[in-house]
């Protein structure tokens, strides 16, 4: 039986790959490939343009200029990236764009002028060179002979069989796919440690921050029978768990095309999830016994021990907060994902998830292993831990539903907690009144300093969700606390309607801005908050067109956006060229960025 | 997005279906242009290699200057030689550089002489792809060739080479080629290099085609 579904997986897997490279089955010509384009600078030189399509580059020393009776003409290019490559040799090529210029000078009184150029695609195949006329006066450009030698007439009796082309497509790609295979894998374990490096890097990002407390709170629970060998084994449950939640997402992901992450991320999804750690939290603060919580667990796995019920409740952790977390994430994910697309193989996808899991729960590990054994036995300091965590634990359920709630809201909460501990912090030693030393006071201090920045914050987020706040600072996240978000996107969500958009961008001579965004997807919210309302990137994107790809419904329209795009998920920001209307190489944002970024991203792709 | 999802699958099903009723159609048709599939594959004039009676054949459409070429081409000699079926069919197809043109006539001169694969194999183990006319001759002359009687081929059969590149480059065109390499695995057209698992399975699923 598991046989028969491990087909099915693969038999999937496989249709997949064919579909997704039917656009992909022979390679465009070269012309299409490299774009020339040709202007005059302000000194009257001549201007080359070159957009290279992705995947693709051209030689350096291949870009050639001569008169029509073929008298080199002088032609300075710019450095190129240096391509090394045992069956290559040493050579200079460029990626994306490049230009060169023929000075006035060298120009001399030509009428027209011969541009011949060459390269090659990085998935394995080399152009001809392509040569082009330019004539000086209208700058239009006109082919020459694609070839150095002009073929013999074409030999009419030959069709292009249908048969030899159309299974090409999926064999084409799926061997395309090999190549790709070797680079990213070498082998199977270098693949694997690249991916636990990965995840431990992804480890110390604020992402992995919330499990720090769910593990420990789940160590304090474990209470006085707590060695560093339980521990281990604790967190190792944990760490399993989430690796394995990891590694389970990215084949179902491949498997169904759907963004389950997404899902998640829906405010009921992150409702609940809060509401968890509210519960955790109050259950820290003693207000009802932990006992609850571990019932559950004993009756999930389904054994009355108390250890396995602990251990599976480990588990059960790490699975759930692999998912929740895993939106903070997406760029890394999102990369994982193409990959176990790419691979076109569903175990080499899970395994590299799943290193990347385990990478991410490493620090954990250690984090429960030795943080346990350092922990003294048991005693009144418990309790002061447990209260601690039950902060840390609110804290966390605000930051899990901030994303969906208004910014105003999420500030008082904010300043209810930090009052809150504050009040925690003061009212015992109020009420005790210690003569101690002066250090002996710190709490008190920092309880009254929590206090008074709660206080405020409330007041703020109040004051500011009437707008005065926002008149007063100016700050984007006070002023537009009612609108989603203040760029002005044109929303499109067929592909028709897209490239209507887009037609009327190039017609104002403008890069365009598309957005892939849904309204199940947070972390465009969030973007929404912060960067499509900050002030500085709405004046920068005055520049260009704003279009948004709508996916909340996420039908064929949406989904053959989607792949036109090759976009995995939202948030995903594609420029697209002012010019060719063509996407921008490189140039592409996947997942969440704050606003500095992209607006250090806008100033690449036009500088002011 | 790259992943069909089940509710996608029957349409998928009936849309190949529906490909694959004119391709039935045009197979019949084609019945008489056979002879440029003739053409390409059973060329008298063009060197064949491997097993010259294996039931696949595979054609080769490649450049002395073309670096994937010459990255793919250890791993389709090893594949060829592997297999024992196979039977390589190599397509001089000199677009690159003006000297690819020259090492092409080169190496089909060599044939004259029976030393077509030994010129083959000293081009394509010349790393790079912008080897100079000079180069090349060097390494054809270190390769153990009679170049004295490979000059003299040259003139006497000259005409029949360009013809043959000629043929060559008409049949690249008609397949679409649009660079090199490209190679067609009994009926699979494949527009890139590959590595070794690529051919091997690229052989595989000719085979399995050819069965159907």
């Amino acid at each position: 039986m598991p046989n028969a579904c491990l087909k099915t997986f693969f038999g999937f897997l496989l249709f997949t790959a064919m579909a997704a490279s039917a656009q992909a089955q022979s390679p465009p010509a070269a012309d299409k490939v490299f774009q020339l384009s040709v202007a005059h600078s302000a000194d009257d030189a001549l201007i080359l343009n070159w957009v290279i399509a992705p995947g693709n580059y051209l030689y350096r020393d291949k870009i050639s200029v001569t008169s029509q009776q073929g008298a080199p003409v002088k032609v300075s290019t710019p450095a190129g990236d240096m391509k090394d490559d045992p069956s290559f040799g040493e050579t200079e090529i460029y990626h994306r764009q490049t230009r060169a210029t023929v000075s006035a000078e060298s120009v001399g009184d030509l009428n027209k002028l011969v541009v011949s150029f060459q390269g090659c695609a990085e998935q394995g195949i080399c152009y001809p060179p392509v040569t082009k006329t330019i004539d000086l006066k209208t700058l239009s450009i006109a082919e020459l002979t694609a070839r150095t030698f002009a073929p013999a007439q074409s030999n009419s009796n030959w069709v292009s069989d249908p048969a030899l082309e159309r299974p090409s497509a999926s064999h084409a790609d799926a061997l395309e796919a090999q190549p790709k295979k070797s680079d990213l894998g070498g082998s199977f374990i270098s693949m694997l440690v690249a991916f636990v490096g990965f995840g431990l890097l992804l480890a110390f990002t604020p992402c992995v921050f919330p499990m720090i407390p769910i593990l420990s709170g789940m160590l304090a629970q474990s209470g006085e029978k707590l060695t560093a060998r339980r521990g281990f084994m604790l967190s190792a449950a944990y760490v399993m768990a989430m690796a394995l939640a990891y590694a389970s997402l990215g084949v179902v992901v491949a498997w169904s095309g759907q963004n389950l992450q997404a899902a998640l991320q829906t405010p009921l999804a992150l409702g609940v999830m809060s509401a968890i750690f509210v519960v955790l939290a109050l259950s820290m603060f003693g207000l009802f016994d932990l006992q609850l919580p571990q019932a559950w667990q004993s009756r999930l796995v389904g054994a009355g021990s108390r250890r396995a019920g602990s251990l599976g409740g480990a588990a059960i952790m790490g699975f759930g907060s692999a998912l929740f977390v895993g939106p903070c994430v997406t760029p890394p994910l999102a990369a994982a994902l193409v990959y176990v697309a790419q691979t076109g193989n569903a175990w080499r996808g899970a395994s590299a998830l799943f290193a990347l899991g385990i990478g991410m729960g490493l620090p954990l590990l250690a984090f429960g292993t030795f943080g346990a054994s350092i922990l003294p036995r048991s005693g009144p300091w418990l309790a002061h831990v447990k209260h601690v965590f039950g902060f840390v634990f609110l804290g966390v359920a605000i930051w899990v539903i901030s994303r969906v709630l208004p910014t105003w809201l999420v500030l008082v909460l904010w300043g209810m907690g930090l009052a809150g501990t504050g009040i925690y912090l003061t009212a015992p030693q109020l009420r005790a009144r210690t003569r101690g030393q002066a250090w002996r006071k710190w709490p008190a201090f920092a309880g009254g300093a929590s206090v008074g920045v709660g206080g405020l914050l409330i007041i703020f987020a109040v004051v500011g969700s009437f707008g005065l706040l926002g008149q007063i600072t100016r700050i984007p996240a006070f002023a537009t606390i009612t609108a989603a978000h203040a760029a002005k996107f044109e929303t499109v969500a067929t592909s028709q309607a897209l490239d209507a958009t887009i037609a009327s961008a190039r017609q104002n001579g403008r890069p365009v801005v598309l957005d892939f965004s849904a309204e199940w997807c947070v972390e465009c919210k969030v973007m929404d908050r912060t960067v499509f309302s900050d002030a500085a990137v709405l004046a920068r994107l005055h520049d260009f067109t704003l279009i948004r790809a709508d996916a909340t419904n996420y039908n064929e329209d949406t989904r053959s956006l989607m792949k036109r795009f090759g976009v995995v998920g939202p948030p995903t920001v594609v420029f697209l060229g002012a010019r060719d209307s063509k996407e921008i190489a490189g140039a592409r944002i996947v997942g969440p960025v704050d606003s500095t970024t992209f607006l250090k991203r806008l100033n690449q792709l036009q500088p002011s | 997005m790259f992943a069909a999802r089940p509710n996608n699958f029957a349409t998928r099903l009936i849309l190949s279906l529906a490909l694959f009723m004119p391709m039935a159609v045009s197979h019949a048709f084609v019945q008489d242009a056979d002879t440029s599939a003739e053409a390409i594959q059973n060329d008298p004039a063009t060197p064949v290699a491997g097993n010259p009676k294996g039931d696949l054949t595979i054609v080769t459409f490649f450049d002395y200057n073309c670096p994937f070429c010459k990255k793919a081409e250890p791993a389709l000699e090893q594949v060829v030689k592997e297999d024992g079926h196979i039977r390589l069919v190599y397509k001089d197809w000199p677009i690159l550089t003006k000297a690819s043109i020259s090492g092409a006539q080169l190496a089909l001169a060599a044939k004259y002489q029976g030393k077509y694969d030994t010129v083959h194999a000293a081009l394509m183990s010349i790393p790079g792809p912008k080897i100079p006319e000079d180069q090349m001759l060097a390494a054809i002359r270190k390769s153990g060739v009679d170049m004295d009687k490979l000059d003299a081929d040259l003139k006497a059969h000259g005409d029949e080479i360009t013809a043959l590149l000629r043929r060559n480059l008409a049949q690249a065109d008609s397949l679409g080629l649009q660079g090199t390499p490209a190679y067609l695995v009994g009926h699979y057209k494949v527009t890139s290099a590959l590595t070794y698992d690529g051919f091997k399975r690229a052989v595989a699923d000719a085979r399995a085609q050819a069965k159907k």
